[in-house]
């Protein structure tokens, strides 16, 4: 099967948050801002007027970064995280006791409660939605104006993601950490 | 022997419902009853309207009653190893404790577990794929199920030590000691084992357990005898507590040693988030007045300079020792969390995130504090219903 990861051109991001909003209509996640599975970071623009430090002033699109060493998943009690065929983490909320340890081993703020099942939710790569329909591409991708995603197959050569990381530079985010996150920032 | 004639061998006192529920102090037996009905009103509460009932967040999912649970199962912890200085290791001066300790420790211990199963999300679903599809990789499995077993090896030391079985008790209390000193250094460990939070990340955590369950441990016992005895205490129970006090003494010159190599650790070089969350420690009231001072030095100082002798200034140093406790659990719990992991603005009009706050609703108090009479009520019905009477058996 598939190791799905996602490769983001941040530098393109004009944090309109259409990926968020897209995000929350495909996979029905509840309104409220600490309700998100996805979100986009803002730096403040440092310095003083008239001197402002505009590279300072940048967007960091996150999500969950479907670590392959998740720290999520090895702390779960009930095997209720778990990596499913697709190497993306995932939750089975008939599992999930609300324990809330993964919520503390995640190291970027990915996951959250949601309210209608008391269990804990996140990014999916859009598995129950639009890849259980057969597309290839995420919500979040597929709406942003300024193409800052590209989701795919990173075992798949020819992929789109597998080239962009061939020819580009980039970094992960923590990666001192050992989670090996398959989310990688462009640059 | 049948279970029905190992159960009907248990010597229970026969004493009516109204002398279990009399309390020998009217105060503590008051106390109990109040608490009890807050655990209860907080329980309801938390059953009608689930984790909204608690002041718990997204940056902050653990909160008050986390802290509850490691103060309960830690002072069990505690009462297990400085109670089996006698029973099991043979200190013939502890012989005294009897089984009034072992009663403590599973006095304390239920609260926890009281306090657990409404922290908790899903309780039964717990059970069930704890059992069906075990996380063998995580620390809160392994603390879960190896408190399971303290749980039963505590009340069958205490059983079969009621029925004059000295030495299956003394073999019971052994597999119970090992697994309460497992059990929290795991729980300690679940700490520990996070890489994301490095101001508890390490070995540190699980040691940290051990040494303060001791001293939890060793205030509770001091303060149990002072109310019993009205801090009147007889002579022939004053070697043990004299013989008990420098042990604590030992056990807080320790704890000390432990509290200023953390924060020195922690803020030379300053490492990232570490640096900042001790930062944020030594600015706290809590950290010196309830841990430092009321948790250490104070008990420290009456022991030194009393040389374990001044009983009755020991009591009064033991409850707000125990405070000093709750706070030592309360502050590691939230330190942990205080370093937000998202420190990017993701909302317009948004501050930039800054330390995580923390404020435990009045469902969590009432649920924390509640369950300290439900510790109450079991220790005072078991003093009533069995013979606890501090005979040397060995």
């Amino acid at each position: 099967m598939a190791r799905y990861g996602m490769a983001l051109d941040y530098k393109n991001c004009i944090n309109c948050k259409a990926c968020e909003v897209a995000c929350k209509e495909e996979n029905g996640v509840l309104l409220g801002a600490d309700k998100h599975r996805i979100w986009v970071g803002q730096n403040e623009v440092s310095g003083q007027w008239p001197l402002l430090d505009i590279s300072s002033a940048t967007f960091l699109p996150s999500q969950c970064q479907h670590c392959d060493n998740a720290p999520c998943q090895s702390v779960c009690p009930t095997n209720a995280t778990y990596y499913d065929e697709n190497n993306v983490v995932r939750v089975n909320v008939d599992k999930c006791i609300l324990c809330s340890y993964c919520m503390n081993a995640c190291p970027y703020d990915a996951r959250y409660v949601d309210d209608r099942t008391l269990t804990v939710d996140k990014c999916t790569f859009c598995s129950d939605t639009r890849l259980a329909r057969g597309e290839t591409t995420t919500a979040c991708q597929n709406t942003c104006p300024t193409k800052v995603r590209t989701f795919g197959d990173l075992d798949d050569p020819n992929s789109e993601i597998s080239q962009l990381l061939r020819n580009r530079e980039h970094f992960s985010l923590k990666s001192h950490l050992g989670t090996k996150p398959k989310l990688y920032y462009l640059t | 022997m049948n279970i029905k004639e190992f159960i009907t061998s248990i010597p229970v006192k026969k004493v009516s419902i109204k002398d279990v529920l009399t309390p020998d102090n009217k105060l503590v037996g008051l106390a109990g009853i109040v608490l009890l009905a807050m655990y209860l009103f907080g329980a309801v509460t938390a059953l009608i309207h689930g984790h909204h009932a608690y002041g718990v967040t997204r940056q902050h999912p653990w909160g008050l009653l986390i802290v509850m649970y490691i103060f309960f199962v830690g002072t069990s912890t505690g009462l297990a190893i400085i109670g089996s200085f006698g029973h099991i290791f043979g200190i013939k001066v502890y012989n005294r404790f009897g089984l009034r300790v072992s009663l403590l420790a599973i006095a304390m211990l239920l609260p926890g577990f009281a306090i657990i199963l409404l922290e908790i999300g899903h309780p039964v679903t717990m059970m069930i794929y704890n059992t069906l599809s075990p996380g063998l990789t995580s620390a809160i499995w392994w603390m879960g199920t190896l408190y399971t077993f303290v749980l039963v090896f505590l009340i069958g030391e205490f059983i079969v030590g009621l029925t004059g079985n000295h030495k299956v008790s003394r073999l019971l209390g052994i597999g119970g000691l090992v697994a309460d000193l497992a059990a929290f250094a795991t729980l300690g460990s679940i700490f520990g084992y996070l890489v994301a939070r490095p101001a508890v990340n390490g070995p540190f955590m699980p040691l940290y357990f051990i040494l303060t369950a001791m001293v939890a441990g060793s205030f509770l016992i001091f303060l149990m005898y002072g109310i019993k005895y009205k801090n009147n205490f007889p002579e022939d129970i004053k070697p043990m507590l004299n013989t008990l006090a420098k042990v604590l003494g030992l056990l807080l010159a320790a704890l000390l040693f432990f509290d200023f190599w953390y924060i020195m650790t922690g803020i030379y070089g300053h490492l990232p988030e570490r640096g900042e969350t001790i930062s944020y420690i030594l600015g706290t009231k809590t950290y010196w007045i309830a841990e430092i001072l009321m948790g250490a030095v104070i008990p420290f100082a009456i022991i030194l300079l009393s040389k374990g002798k001044n009983l009755a200034a020991l009591t009064w140093a033991s409850f707000f020792g125990l405070v000093g406790i709750f706070f030592m659990r309360y502050d590691m719990v939230h330190n942990a969390q205080v370093f937000p992991m998202q420190t990017m603005k993701i909302t317009e009009y948004q501050l930039v995130p800054s330390l995580v706050e923390y404020t435990p609703s009045s469902t969590e108090w009432m649920i924390a504090l509640g369950a300290i009479g439900l510790a109450i009520l079991i220790y005072q019905a078991g003093t009533k219903l069995f013979d606890l009477e501090e005979k040397d058996h060995h």
